[in-house]
């Protein structure tokens, strides 16, 4: 099993604690304090344990964020919060990306294409 | 009357079959279904990444040569939408004929 981009991970570098709202905000790509924020309110209006349960459960079983897989730039992050949050809009905006790099590129050749044209018919006319 | 326990007896053991067999298995079956559209398999993510970088590299590439382009000719957009009318006669010629001219 290798190590993957799709999971939840505890983020324990920038976490507080136990680092599931780290975790959470790397995840979703929302502010860690708003996160935090939505935690402690939640503990508090909401009374019941519910919420330091279920913070307790998941800083137990999801994994610390593998070293391998910290991002290197903050488009990365961004691209893989994409990915997670809708594989399909991901695979639509690549397939865009390609479509554009395409259409450039169609631009250039014509450029160069047309303009070699020109130059051998300017040529000609020197003769 | 003798019947009425052996019909408890069985609807107990059918509901504690429902809720303990029928609901798991009903559960399961949607975990699994789920699982199996929603997420990316492991060579789908391998494939995005790769797919990603690929993009990005070529966005690069393309924005170094449309750099070289302009430093080489300003206009060259206007040459590649419509060779015929705009571009090197119609910018260059005026200069030109005036520069032979003088």
């Amino acid at each position: 099993m290798s190590v993957r981009h799709t999971k939840f991970y505890r983020d324990k570098r920038n976490g507080k604690w136990m680092g599931v709202c780290a975790g959470i905000a790397d995840y979703t790509g929302v502010d860690v304090t708003l996160i935090r924020i939505g935690f402690v309110l939640a503990t508090v209006l909401g009374g019941s344990g519910i919420v330091v349960v279920a913070y307790l459960v998941a800083g137990w079983m999801a994994p610390v964020k593998p070293r391998e897989l910290a991002y290197q730039s903050a488009e990365e992050a961004k691209f893989w919060q994409g990915v997670r949050a809708s594989p399909a809009r991901t695979v639509r905006d690549v397939r865009s990306r390609f479509r554009d790099i395409d259409r450039r590129l169609a631009d250039v050749e014509t450029y160069v294409t047309s303009s070699n044209g020109r130059l051998a018919r300017e040529i000609e006319q020197l003769r | 009357m003798e019947t009425q326990p052996l019909f408890v007896v069985v609807m107990v053991i059918g509901i504690l079959g429902i809720l303990f067999i029928g609901l798991p298995w009903l559960i399961f079956h949607y975990v699994t279904r789920w699982k199996s559209q929603a997420t990316l398999t492991n060579e789908d993510e391998k494939l995005l990444d790769e797919l990603h970088d690929l993009a990005r590299r070529l966005d690069d590439r393309m924005c170094s040569i449309e750099r070289i382009m302009s430093a080489d000719n300003p206009n060259w957009r206007q040459v590649a939408c419509d060779p015929a009318e705009t571009g090197l006669e119609a910018l260059g010629a005026p200069s030109q004929t005036r520069r032979i001219g003088q």
